[in-house]
């Protein structure tokens, strides 16, 4: 019977370059305080190891702080023990971060930068496939096939795609999907893919404990895996584990819908927000109005979230007649809104004209409604 | 409203009293007054009666005061559709404004009501715009102004304008309008230049800027990311390289490779130093060998030599002896041909001697025969000489002269003709004598025959035998018979000159002179042959071939025989020297052959003679061919045991020079790996604080950062372009659909205006400024031209003519209003003028327009109302 965390890419040090600057700060110290996290739900669950399969770091020079408070947090939960493996980010051609690492590991720190059995405690052994290079063109885990280890329970643990959906594009180097089955794994552990996967009952990618980009829209989560003998079924419970929500909304629209009214439904409720990333995609059609007053909306909200964002680039703007009424209802005013609509659906111009007129025809109904009611007069 | 009458009292120049301007009518009415009439006056006055309050202390009102002190007082008629109505203002003191109703005497006003209603009157009021539209000197309406006129004018123009058009706020979006394109304008221009670029302290170009800071960032640092990859990557294998190198296994093999080829190379070594000793020893061995060899066969062929050259030294001594002898048979036919050329050379010489003797005779007889034939015709031609010089003597004695015989025919023929002349003319005088009676008569001594004419010339005596003697006298004239007279005397001359009687003697003379001239020209040409050359070179001749005469010679013998001996010793001569000829090359070839054979006899018996010394003496010679052949056969086998020493120590040789490289190969393969090790170390130390220091720097996590940031300035920046296009449109088609809007408004004033403009100016178009509402440029063929750019004449028709329109748009509308023009033509010049007065004209027709101008006689022929000033007292 052996129970352990199986968790992968926490790309400790990840800057977050292209968000604003306070957030940054607070999206890295949750990747920290993952560490932290993990251990907690270790113990909740009675777990005695943390399996970490890769990109541990998400360069392979992370700072200095960034190692050393890693290492010192993983000791500070001793005697809970923490494998670690190199993945594509952290490869092993990033010699220098495991020369430091290995001079600086704490005893409860397992580094498996060897492609050879560790015993993780009596009856349990880990075969890791630790990545030599960034890319290293071959599957890793093909040793594994032939390494025996006698009675004691296997388990694989590997870096890396074993379809075309890693993270890095295009990966030729694929893991063989039946690698559990063909080096007789009790329990395959896999990183490198951000959203967790069951690849079949041996096989799981466990996905990021701390989401950081917007792609599979699922909370943080670890996997506790527990294994009650050789041969046995692994019994895999998703635990959460990530501080931050990356979600991203989708919201169609037909011009009679109420984007702003219909925005409420789609937002997290009070205080989750504070932690939580949201996109609202909006798609479909509306009326200048209803974008105007949805963009209004959020705009109204936004200051609540960690970080609230619409993105239109699907959504058509149509504008009526009732939209130029609004702006004026005859005069110059009117004349030049006439002029800037017939542009942007005068299908002789460049998409990128239309789009500039229809953009500014946006702008003058906006000016329009700021300046007053103008069909008074 | 038109405007009737117009009184002022104490005002400026009419300090204590006042003038009137009445009569003021519709139309066209001037107050053509020279300067300091007061016609200024009159129009500031009028100005301030509708434009001032009474109750201001302005500039405008201390103006109207004069130096001396008073109150202003200014009154005006007017009629408008309510009816006819007085207006007066008193400033500075007491004060008032009134207004009367002419129709009933009413006070309808006074004070602040009646300036109300003025202020409605001129500016509309409540019933909309109306106004009075003044043209003042120099004042064209375009140039600068005080403010407040000008925005008083240009509300009435905008108020006007909206009354025909509808509310300018609604044609041009008005003020929504303007706050509109002022947000977008002010929008854009946070952001961008009017060029459309970033704006310098804006956030566009913050953006941007931020943009080509991350990028160049960004740049370096993936070098910097780059550069630490492929550091790691060259720790790696150079720390790879560094292992292998220092392996144990490795480094002792590479020693036993070099120890192992230096044993083998010491080997190699000594084998060699074997072998040279053997080879020199085998060399020397061979050199003694060659010269035995070399000594055996010299002998042989000295001895092959001596034999051969016995016979040989036979055979040149007998040919030695055949061409001595032959050399001396030569030389005795030589010398007997010689001795035979002498022989026919004596013969030769003999024979020609002869000849030269017989020839020199005949030439001595042939001389002499010349000589004497020259001394023959000598002595012919002295003879004929002096029967010459006798015949010449002769023939001068009858010669006569050549044109004697002429002359003399001559003179006989005018004798002839000058005795027929003078018969002719003399008296004559006849006699018949009767038959039978012999003539008796006597004419001067001779009988005078009967029958015939006798003349007389100058007297003549008849003697008349038996009577008398008569005489006959012709009494000429004296000289009247000299010619004849002197002919005759010439011809007498001429006779006796040639010795002859008359002219027959003289022609027989002639004749025989003739003849003799022919006798001494045969016998001259008879000398002339004999000695052509004259007698004394013939004489020459004679003497100079009996100088050289030779003596006579007899010589005995034949010339042609002597000739035929010649020839023959010539051709003994030749054929003896043919042979001597013929005998020489025969001789020297000889000759040559003999000292050959000398020679060849010479060095035969030379070569014997060394050879028997180098061989020594005949008997002993075989004995001494067999030792040297032994000596030689010995030495062959000591060479040959040696030979095949060296042969074998050769074969059993290692190849040194492959044992040195295969020692160079293992040392260099030792001491590269020693080297490499080194540089390996070295590079790993250098790689290592790179890396350290770039790891500890964390450079990947700030390129990913960095790469990040860039992506969102990059998406910022485009935003930032996005935006200001949509601004920059924006704000285009704002401005185009207001100036559009702008132009329908100000349709009407231009409807108004082009006729007008038609009447001055040819092609002529005008754009207004949407701000003021007055003309801003003009266009004429085709170019355009700012109105201040203008000519002050033009701009001041134009200004007119502006008026005017709205003037007409106004009436128009049913609320007339009167133009009032003070000196406002002064820039232009009389032909304009008069047009400017038919556009004047044209308006007046529905229109008051009063003018006030300086410029009496230009305005005179105008027409219109003239008015006048006259002195007037306000009652009261």
């Amino acid at each position: 019977m052996v129970r352990f965390i199986h968790s992968s890419d926490l790309h400790l040090g990840k800057r977050f370059g292209n968000l604003p600057e306070d957030l940054r700060g607070r999206l890295r110290e949750a990747r920290h305080t993952v560490i932290d996290r993990l251990a907690a739900r270790a113990r909740e669950h009675g777990a005695t190891a943390v399996l970490l399969a890769g990109d541990t770091f998400d360069t392979e020079t992370p700072a200095p702080d960034v190692r050393r408070q890693a290492l010192a947090a993983m000791r500070h939960h001793a005697p809970l023990r923490w494998i670690v493996l190199p993945g594509n980010h952290d490869s092993l051609q990033a010699s220098e971060l495991w020369r430091v690492l290995r001079a600086e590991v704490p005893d409860n720190v397992v580094l498996a930068t060897e492609p050879e059995p560790i015993a993780l405690e009596p009856g349990v052994t880990i075969l890791p496939a630790p990545c030599t290079t960034r890319r290293p063109g071959r599957d890793l885990s093909a040793w594994m096939d032939a390494t025996a280890t006698g009675e004691a329970i296997r388990i694989g643990l590997a870096h890396g795609a074993i379809r075309q959906f890693s993270e890095e594009a295009a990966a030729s180097d694929v893991i063989a999907p039946d690698r559990a089955r063909r080096a007789g794994l009790d329990y395959l552990a896999l990183g490198d893919w951000h959203g967790g996967v069951a690849v079949d009952e041996r096989t799981r990618y466990s996905g990021t404990p701390e989401p950081d980009r917007f792609k599979h829209d699922e909370p943080g989560r670890a996997l506790l895996v527990a294994i009650e003998a050789r041969g046995a079924t692994p019994e895999v419970t998703p635990v959460e584990t990530g501080s931050f929500d990356w979600r991203t909304a989708p919201l169609h629209l037909l011009p009679p819908d109420d984007g702003a009214a219909m925005l409420p439904a789609l937002l997290p409720p009070g205080p989750q927000r504070r932690q939580t990333l949201l996109r609202v995609a909006a798609t479909g059609r509306t009326t200048i109005a209803a974008r105007t007053a949805l963009e209004a909306a959020i705009a109204d909200v936004a200051p609540e979230f960690a970080l609230l964002d619409l993105v239109s680039e699907g959504l058509a703007t149509e504008i009526e007649s009732d939209d130029l009424d609004l702006i004026d209802r005859a005069g110059a005013l009117r004349q030049a809104a006439e002029a800037l609509r017939a542009e942007s659906l005068d299908a002789a111009r460049s998409a990128a004209e239309r789009e500039v007129a229809r953009a500014a025809l946006v702008r003058l109904f906006s000016y329009a409604q700021g300046a007053g009611s103008g069909a008074a007069s | 409203m038109k405007i009737t009458a117009l009184r002022l009292h104490n005002v400026r120049r009419f300090a204590g009293r006042g003038v009137a301007i009445e009569g003021i009518d519709d139309g066209v009415n001037v107050l053509s007054a020279a300067n300091e009439h007061g016609k200024s006056t009159s129009f500031e006055a009028l100005q301030a009666l509708f434009f001032q309050p009474h109750s201001g202390a302005g500039k405008e009102i201390r103006r109207l005061q004069p130096y001396s002190g008073g109150n202003p007082l200014v009154e005006a008629d007017i009629l408008t559709p309510e009816g006819r109505f007085r207006l007066t203002k008193q400033f500075i003191g007491g004060k008032r404004a009134t207004v009367t109703d002419l129709g009933s005497g009413c006070l309808v006003a006074q004070q602040d009501e009646a300036e109300q209603f003025i202020a409605e009157m001129v500016r509309g009021g409540a019933s909309g715009p109306a106004g009075l539209l003044w043209v003042r000197q120099g004042v064209t309406g375009i140039e600068e102004r005080s403010r407040s006129d000008e925005e008083g004018e240009r509300r009435v123009r905008e108020g006007l304008l909206t009354s025909v058009q509808g509310e300018v706020e609604a044609i041009t979006g008005g003020r929504r309008m303007s706050a509109i394109m002022e947000a977008c304008a002010d929008e854009l221009g946070r952001i961008a230049t009017p060029t459309l670029r970033p704006k310098a302290g804006g956030a566009y170009a913050a953006a941007v800027d931020d943009l080509e800071r991350l990028r160049a960032t960004e740049d370096k640092l993936r070098r910097e990311v780059d550069d630490l990859r492929s550091a790691l990557d060259r720790r790696a294998d150079a720390a790879r390289r560094l292992a292998e190198l220092e392996a144990p296994e490795e480094a002792m093999a590479r020693r036993v490779a070099v120890t192992r080829a230096e044993a083998a190379i010491q080997q190699a070594r000594s084998h060699g130093e074997a072998l040279r000793t053997r080879e020199a020893e085998a060399a020397l061995a061979r050199s003694r060998l060659d010269a035995a060899e070399k000594e055996l066969a010299d002998y042989r062929t000295s001895l092959a030599r001596v034999r051969a050259l016995g016979s040989e030294f036979a055979e040149a001594a007998q040919r030695r002896d055949v061409l001595r002898q032959r050399r001396g048979e030569c030389q005795a036919a030589i010398d007997a041909a010689a001795a035979e050329a002498k022989l026919a050379e004596a013969g030769q010489r003999e024979a020609s001697g002869l000849l030269a003797r017989l020839d020199a005779a005949m030439r001595a007889r042939q001389a002499a025969e010349v000589l004497q034939g020259r001394r023959d015709r000598l002595a012919q031609a002295e003879a004929l000489r002096q029967r010459l010089e006798a015949a010449e003597a002769t023939l001068a004695l009858v010669a006569l002269p050549p044109d004697a015989i002429d002359r003399l025919q001559k003179l006989e023929i005018d004798i002839a003709r000058l005795r027929a002349a003078e018969a002719a003319s003399l008296p004559s005088v006849r006699i018949d004598y009767d038959e039978g009676v012999a003539p008796s008569v006597l004419a001067d001594g001779a009988p005078l025959a009967g029958g015939e004419d006798r003349g007389v010339a100058d007297r003549l005596v008849l003697t008349l035998p038996g009577i008398g003697a008569m005489t006959l006298r012709s009494n000429r004239k004296a000289g009247e018979g000299d010619a004849l007279a002197k002919a005759e005397a010439k011809r007498r001359d001429l006779l006796a000159s040639i010795g002859a009687e008359d002219l027959v003697a003289a022609q027989r003379r002639q004749a025989e002179a003739r003849t003799r001239a022919a006798e001494v020209e045969r016998q001259r040409i008879q000398f002339d042959h004999l000695a052509p050359e004259g007698l004394p070179a013939l004489r020459e001749e004679v003497a100079r071939l009996e100088a050289v005469a030779p003596e006579a010679i007899e010589v005995k013998g034949d010339p042609d025989a002597a000739r035929e001996a010649l020839a023959r010793a010539d051709r003994r001569v030749e054929m003896a020297r043919n042979a001597e000829r013929e005998a020489g090359p025969a001789l020297s070839r000889v000759h040559e052959a003999a000292t050959e054979a000398e020679a060849s006899f010479a060095t035969v018996s030379g070569e014997i003679s060394r050879l028997d010394a180098l061989l020594g003496p005949e008997p002993d010679r075989a004995g001494r061919e067999r030792d040297l052949a032994a000596a030689q056969a010995e030495r062959q086998a000591a060479f040959a045991i040696l030979d095949r020493e060296v042969v074998a120590l050769r074969e059993r040789a290692p190849d040194l020079s492959s044992v040195e490289a295969a020692l160079q190969r293992a040392r260099s393969a030792e001491s590269a790996a020693t080297g490499e090790a080194g540089r390996l170390r070295e590079t790993l130390a250098g790689l290592n604080g790179q890396i350290r220091t770039q790891s500890d720097e964390a450079v990947e996590e700030t390129w990913q950062e960095t790469k990040e940031a860039l992506e969102t300035a990059e998406a910022r920046v485009r935003a930032f372009e996005t935006e200001t296009a949509v601004l920059n449109r924006l704000k285009t088609a704002l401005q185009d659909s207001r100036s559009a809007a702008r132009d329908l408004y100000l349709q009407p004033v231009l409807t108004e205006l082009r006729p007008l403009l038609g009447m001055l100016f040819d092609d002529v178009t005008v754009t207004f400024d949407e701000k003021t509402l007055l003309p801003q440029a003009i266009s004429r063929n085709g170019q355009e031209e700012n109105v201040d750019r203008l000519s002050g004449g033009m701009r001041e028709q134009l200004s007119v003519l502006t008026r005017l329109a709205f003037a007409r748009l106004l009436a128009r509308d049913g609320r007339a209003a009167p133009v009032i023009l003070d000196d406002a033509l002064v820039y232009s010049d009389d032909d304009r003028i008069e047009k400017m007065f038919d556009a004047l004209h044209r308006q007046a027709r529905d229109q008051q327009i009063i003018v006030f101008s300086c410029r009496q006689r230009a305005f005179s022929r105008l027409g219109g109302n003239l008015l006048h000033m006259v002195d007037w007292q306000p009652r009261g």
